[in-house]
């Protein structure tokens, strides 16, 4: 799972085991970044 | 055997238009109105890929707009179900606009460029591709060609007598189309018996048109002033022309239907 | 359009036209009645609100010595010339 640490700004992978923390800053406040796929949306 | 009828125009423009028909039935009246809305097919966006939207708002939201934007349909050249693809890309600080869409088809074009489809900030994006296809009101109102369609009887307004002269005349209030049938009586000079005359004239106030008077209203029977506007995909003249050709068709494949 | 007969005598028919509304019901509705050896003809888009039923019958019913077919059949031919007249009436008023 690709997050980016809210106050360093940097990509992280999140590890399970390593609860939740990022390892340059140790900052805990992960963002989960949209999937770079392209998205289909039917429109209703 | 069937009846002739007579049109004539009151007001007509590419989008919108107001026109009389003489010697129709309320049946037919409304099988015309009801094809023009729900069974006259236009271009709408039904499918959309997001390859970026880092805009505040969600794809899905997104999509519903760029589902209402009006697109040119020449109906000559395709038929119900074709696809045609259309790409946006806008880059912030800029808002998106119906304008900025580009079509892989020339025929297929947004029919109003100024329509906002999201505003974007400084770094934001919205990239996308998406699917126009060919489909009738019935199945999605963004479909409908005709908006704002509908016909009112034409009124005959008939003087019957004078006012009350000590008392302050009430506003009587009308809409639609008059045919002119007492011209000596009304407040303008040029006024003609038979003529065709918008109650927008007259601020569709009776008591303007007929200072002093009493009148009454009739309906004149069947005629119809129908009042059309489309939202760009095509013309008046189009819609109405397709309408009735849905209508026509239909009662064709009945007939040979019931003949097997 | 999927047409389905439901009953059918001589005077009478019961008609079921899938696919079709208002629309066009109501238009065939009115040709019917303004057909010669059409007694009565009405449409019912949901019958005796049966679950679910939604598509039109259609019933026709006929003078003697007149077939409610051939009566829907004119009254077809009907719909398509006053589509012609009108069409071409509109054309006229360009």
């Amino acid at each position: 799972m690709s997050y980016k640490c809210s106050r360093c700004k940097r990509d992280v992978e999140l590890d399970e085991y390593g609860g939740v923390r990022c390892p340059y800053c140790g900052h805990r406040v992960l963002l989960k970044e949209r999937a770079p796929t392209v998205k289909e949306v039917p429109v209703e | 055997m069937a009846e002739d009828f007579e049109v004539e125009f009151i007001e007509r423009e590419d989008r919108k238009a107001r026109f009389l028909v003489r010697g129709m039935t309320p049946a037919v009246a409304n099988g015309i109105r009801r094809a023009m809305v729900a069974d006259v097919p236009t271009f709408s966006v039904d499918t959309v890929r997001f390859v970026e939207n880092s805009s505040v708002m969600f794809d899905e939201m997104i999509g519903l707009r760029l589902g209402l934007v009006p697109l040119t349909t020449p109906l000559d050249d395709f038929e119900e179900g074709d696809v045609v693809t259309l790409a946006l890309d806008v880059e912030g600080p800029a808002t998106a606009y119906s304008g900025d869409i580009e079509s892989s088809d020339e025929l297929v074009q947004p029919a109003e460029l100024n329509v906002p489809i999201i505003e974007l900030k400084e770094g934001q994006r919205l990239q996308l591709e998406a699917d126009a296809v060919l489909g009738s009101g019935k199945a999605h109102a963004k479909h409908q060609g005709g908006v704002a369609v509908g016909y009112r009887h034409l009124h005959r307004v008939e003087v019957v007598g004078d006012a009350n002269e000590f008392e302050e005349q009430e506003p009587n209030i009308l809409r639609g189309v008059i045919e002119e049938a007492a011209a000596e009586h009304a407040a303008d000079e040029s006024a003609e018996d038979g003529a065709l005359v918008p109650t927008s004239e007259f601020d569709n106030d009776l008591t303007k048109r007929y200072p002093g008077k009493d009148v009454e209203v009739h309906d004149v029977p069947g005629a119809f002033v129908f009042h059309v506007e489309t939202d760009g995909s095509f013309t008046v003249e189009e819609l109405v022309r397709r309408a009735v050709e849905s209508i026509s068709d239909r009662a064709a494949e009945l007939e040979e239907k019931v003949a097997i | 359009m999927e047409l389905r007969v439901i009953d059918k005598t001589d005077e009478e028919l019961r008609l079921e036209i899938a696919g079709e509304d208002h629309t066009f019901m109501n238009v065939i509705k009115g040709a019917l009645l303004e057909t010669s050896g059409v007694a009565a003809a009405t449409y019912d888009v949901n019958p005796e609100q049966s679950g679910g039923q939604t598509d039109p019958i259609l019933s026709v019913k006929t003078e003697p010595g007149t077939d409610p077919l051939d009566a829907l059949a004119d009254a077809s031919r009907r719909v398509q010339d006053l589509s012609t007249n009108f069409t071409s009436a509109f054309e006229a008023a360009l």
